[in-house]
């Protein structure tokens, strides 16, 4: 062993500098994301994008035709999808930020409500798989006046509700659905968020004669502001890529009038069932371009990218 | 003083029945559930899920069947949810904790963009590219195998979202004091970074596990032997357009769900701690 | 550290579930999937024994060839599990290893799309459902022509019924039935109410006992589906029309279609002698509970449904007649078998005459048909089993039903068309489901002639 390095040992350490420079590390770091982005993501998205331009009739009839596709688009359908889709979005996070923060709320106080338990009772739910949780909903939401949610509204007086042949219960079950799975979830983000809060705050608007509601709105809200940031971006990904609930609700594809049926429904059943796989490939674009623009909007309203920079 | 306190008595009693209906809510489908695998498959055709338990119609038989295990692949699917659950966790904690850490610590040209990627794969549903994605797991020989369940989605970009916020809250001195004891930059992040970094990996560890657990469409697409199925896909066999087959879906989705409870349940304290810990920062 | 005690727990408990698994698991290699009936424990597990030992190499032979197989029913996998234990007694020196995969509905349709989209990956032998099959004919069909199989049997076979799984004159798909419409009426009510259900012979008679039924019992005449197509379409067939041309152009807007769809929407709206399905459509479960306590005075389905009111509606045991449909005019058009499962071959099997062999053995034999009535309780495609004295042996069927259904069914066998089943056939039926039925029937929100002009636009602009 010589302490002189030989021609080839020096390149070896010039690549061991180059590859331990700080320069370099956060590259080789995220090396990992950029090969699997352009593997599994940016490679098929590129023949998405090229499907999208083509008609795809059977297995060996491949034909590009511009933007007929995307001109097929415009339909009732289509758009019915996404009204579907944005009200579900709307009505998730309209439901799912105020009341998994303001339970957060009460299971944070120091007052002893076994609020172990309740974190527990809350986040059970997400255990399960869509498909389980379709089963009992279901039935629960089923039409006849015996089934669980119709013998509660009969009990308020109520008529049986026909809960997944119209529009507005329709929705009503899949949110029903959305917030009883993601409901501890949500909460517990919240209470991380809020242990992120000193408690000297509290005390000294205590001393000030704050009352509680003045608390909320002037410590506990901003405080909290990352994280209704973070709760809002995952419900919107969330709320667009919806697919699965309304799958195992009504066990296909295909619901009544559309009343269920998201943009994600849409592009499997034209892609799959009706096997146009072109057609189905433009929707995805303009599913990928809506999010896009959404994801836009709400960056720069949030200036997410603005962190402590 | 006393009538304060009992102010607070009937406010911490309010609370708390507050706090109980919702629970009632989040664990009632879960007591449906049970009560139904307990009756044959036609009893859940005839009522339903309704209030009445019906207890004199409790038989063991559907768990016997599934039980058998000449009769059914449940204890396949198990095992093989086990197997990807596992696999999916490891090697997604590994990588994304690395990305995240990358992206929230290092200021480097084109973090930015490439956290725009992230979010990118974050909201895109696979459905619109699974033929491409298809026809590339048979080029790469992972079709029909744990590699081509698991690797497509190992960077899990949620988690790389959550380890970007989290290290970014790191106290960075650190990083300068280890660089002057000699650690190379990969040093400071397995040993001074990562340490700090547990309560998001217990976090994370949850989110990834929990994901792949469930996951529903891609090993629908990926895997083909029955054999190789997951619990999801396996009891979504039962589910036909022309008649469900309750007397082994209902037991079968209970099943699925107990051993992942339980060992939440054992676990509960630590699960949350994690995710709260790991919370998310500014 | 609490964490790492966490990590070690949940660790120990995974590991532990994972060997419980693992040895819990069977070693030998079973080749089928969960083997289950939709009926009771008795008979799954008498069903599943047949279904392992269909994996068994036949003694004496050479090596098993290995065929694969995909279905979504697992039913038709016990039938075909038991066929190949037949092949391998009645071909020791041929013995086949039939491997099964059962999948979910969607499962096994898209996985199949995608596989033969992409060259590789599909089965030897798959089950497609004819709602579906049409998407497998487009362009260069990459499924084989079963014409050698099936030609030599053609004057014994309903051949309405391969006609709909045909392409430029090759036969790609052999069903399991024919699906006779068939009308089931629930003879307790309809005795209390004294109708003659052997006197409804058109419609209209229809229409006239269910207004008796009506006000002697208080119970409807019938439920009509608004999320499916099986009230509607059977009628459609009887005017002779079609969602589709023979050509495959769109007829759905066609004036004979509205009127079917106005003589529904009056039975349910105007005498009020029909109400919609409950939860939809005749497969729901609270469809089932239903008619089992009595809900209605008939329904009408095609012949496989028998299996739906044993399995479904035990209680009905012994008060179901099944009677052919009636027509819009006595002797009139009497309809096309509906419904169905075409199994065919695709192009990438590499051993097409054995799989070929193997399909004719299990569903175009004597032995085969009948047991398409044994086993699953389905009118068989040969209508020379259907007069044979086997047929009325004692099952399940016979026990509900009695044995005279196929007497019955045997008068119609020459009146049955085919269908059309063109390109945008799987299209057309998704719009008559989730759209054309749905906004007449249930919402009422469109007439007949106006729902049905819509979706036939979008049908054509499909084209």
């Amino acid at each position: 062993m010589t302490a002189r390095p030989s021609g080839a040992g020096m390149a070896k350490k010039i690549a061991r500098g180059f590859f331990y420079s700080p320069k370099v590390a956060p590259y080789v770091l995220v090396l990992p994301f950029l090969i699997s982005f352009l593997v599994f993501f940016f490679y098929p998205l590129i023949s998405t994008v090229q499907m999208s331009f083509q008609n795809i009739a059977g297995f060996d009839e491949v034909r590009f035709i511009g933007l007929q596709n995307y001109a097929n688009l415009l339909n009732d359908r289509f758009f019915s999808a996404i009204r579907v889709t944005f009200l579900y979005t709307f009505w998730t996070i309209l439901i799912l930020v105020p009341l998994p923060l303001f339970l957060a709320v009460l299971l944070n106080s120091k007052r002893k409500i076994g609020a172990g338990f309740f974190k527990a009772a809350y986040f059970i739910p997400q255990l399960t798989s869509v498909i389980v949780a379709g089963i009992f909903f279901r039935f629960a939401f089923s039409d006849s006046a015996t089934a669980l949610i119709n013998t509660i509204v009969a009990a308020f007086g109520g008529e049986p509700v026909q809960w997944l042949k119209k529009s507005v219960p329709t929705m009503a079950v899949l949110v029903t659905l959305c917030v009883w799975r993601w409901l501890g979830v949500n909460i517990v983000y919240f209470l991380a968020g809020l242990q992120n809060i000193s408690p000297e705050l509290y005390e000294s608007a205590s001393m000030d004669g704050a009352s509680a509601a003045r608390k909320f709105l002037h410590i506990t809200l901003p405080g909290v502001k990352p994280t209704i940031v973070y709760v809002i971006t995952i419900s919107v990904y969330g709320g667009f890529s919806m697919f699965a609930e309304s799958y195992a609700l009504f066990g296909t594809a295909r619901t009544p009038g559309e009343i269920g049926s998201t943009m994600v429904g849409y592009i499997y059943q034209q892609a799959f069932v009706e096997a146009r796989l072109g057609f189905g490939a433009a929707a995805g674009m303009a599913l990928l371009l809506l999010v896009l623009l959404i994801n836009v909007v709400q960056l720069k309203f949030f200036n997410a990218f603005e962190t402590e920079a | 003083m006393n009538k304060t306190m009992r102010r607070w008595d009937i406010f911490r009693v309010s609370m708390i029945l507050l706090l109980s209906a919702f629970a009632l809510v989040s664990l009632i489908p879960f007591y449906f559930l049970l009560v139904s695998s307990f009756k044959p498959g036609v009893e859940m055709v005839r009522s339903g899920i309704s209030l009445n338990p019906h207890f004199e119609k409790f038989t063991l038989d559907m768990y016997g069947l599934l039980f058998s295990p000449k009769e059914s692949n449940y204890f396949f699917w198990y095992r093989n949810s086990l197997a990807y659950t596992g696999a999916q966790t490891i090697c997604g904690l590994a990588l994304t904790s690395a990305v995240g850490y990358s992206l929230g610590v290092y200021r480097f040209r084109g973090r930015n963009a490439i956290f725009v990627l992230v979010l990118l794969v974050m909201m895109i549903p696979i459905e619109i590219m699974m033929i491409p994605l298809y026809k590339e797991m048979i080029a790469l020989h992972f079709f029909d195998n744990i590699l081509g369940v698991v690797l497509p989605f190992a960077v899990f970009p949620s988690a790389v979202f959550f380890f970007r916020q989290y290290s970014s809250g790191l106290p960075l001195e650190l990083m300068d004091a280890g660089r002057i004891d000699g650690l190379t930059e990969y040093g400071l992040f397995y040993r001074i970074m990562l340490p700090l970094m547990k309560p998001a990996f217990g976090a994370m560890a949850i989110l990834i596990s929990m994901n792949s657990w469930n996951s529903l469409v891609w090993p629908m697409v990926v895997l083909r032997n029955s054999k190789k199925l997951t619990i999801p896909l396996g009891l979504s066999t039962l589910i036909t357009p022309y008649g469900n087959n309750y007397d082994l879906l209902m037991p079968g989705a209970v099943l699925a769900v107990v051993p992942i409870v339980i060992l939440f349940a054992l676990n509960q304290r630590s699960f949350m701690e994690g995710l709260t810990v790991g919370g998310v920062k500014g | 550290m609490r964490s790492d005690k966490m990590k070690a727990l949940s660790l120990a408990v995974c590991v532990l579930l994972l060997a419980v698994f693992s040895a819990c698991a069977p070693a030998a290699s079973t080749t089928t999937t969960a083997a289950v009936t939709t009926t009771t424990a008795a008979e799954t597990a008498a069903a599943a024994t047949d279904a392992t030992t269909a994996a068994a190499p036949a003694a004496g032979g050479g090596d098993p060839v290995k065929l694969s197989f995909w279905t979504f029913q697992n039913a038709h996998q016990e039938f075909m599990a038991d066929a190949a234990n037949s092949w391998n007694e009645a071909n020791p020196d041929r013995p086949i290893e039939l491997e099964i995969g059962v999948y979910s509905y969607d499962d096994n349709h898209n996985n199949l799309l995608i596989s033969l989209q992409s060259g590789t990956g599909a089965p030897d032998i798959v089950d497609i459902e004819i709602g579906r099959f049409a998407n497998y004919l487009k362009g260069t069909p990459q499924l084989l022509p079963l014409n050698d199989i099936v030609e030599p049997l053609q004057d014994k076979l309903i051949m309405s019924r391969f006609e709909n799984y045909a392409k430029d004159g090759s036969y790609y798909g052999v069903d399991y039935h024919v699906g006779v419409p068939a009308i089931y009426y629930n003879t307790e009510i309809c005795d209390a109410a004294g109708i003659d259900i052997d006197a409804i012979k058109t419609w209209d008679q229809y229409a006239e006992a269910g207004k008796t039924v009506l006000e002697k019992t208080g119970v409807p005449m019938t439920t009509l589906e608004v999320t499916e197509h099986w009230s509607f379409y059977p009628l459609v067939t009887q005017k002779n029309s079609d969602w589709l041309g023979a050509d495959g152009s769109v007829t759905l807007d066609d004036a004979s279609n509205a009127e079917v769809l106005q003589f529904l929407y009056d039975m349910m709206y105007d005498s009020q002698i029909a109400v919609p399905a409950p939860g939809g459509f005749h497969h729901a479960e609270e469809y089932y509970a239903f008619m089992e306590g009595g809900g209605a005075a008939s329904v009408w389905m095609p012949q496989w449904y028998m299996n739906r009111f044993t399995d479904y509606m035990p209680a009905l045991n012994g008060k179901i007649a099944v009677r052919p449909l009636p027509r819009w005019e006595e002797n009139g058009v009497y309809g096309a078998g509906l419904g169905g499962t075409g199994t065919s071959i695709t192009n990438q099997s590499k051993s097409p005459e054995l799989a070929k062999e193997f399909l004719s053995f299990a569903k175009l034999s004597t032995e085969g048909s009948l047991k398409t009535w044994t086993m699953l309780g389905f009118d068989p495609l040969r209508w020379d089993i259907w007069t044979m004295d086997e047929m009325k042996a004692p099952n399940k069927f016979t026990e509900f039903y009695g044995t005279g259904v196929f007497d019955m069914l045997v008068t119609l066998k020459d009146q049955l068309h085919p269908i059309h089943v063109g390109e945008l056939y799987p299209n057309a039926q998704t719009l008559v489901q989730s759209s054309v039925v749905f906004k007449v029937l249930s919402e009422k929100s469109m007439s007949p002639q106006e729902a049905l002009d819509a979706a036939a636009q979008e049908l054509r602009a499909q084209q």
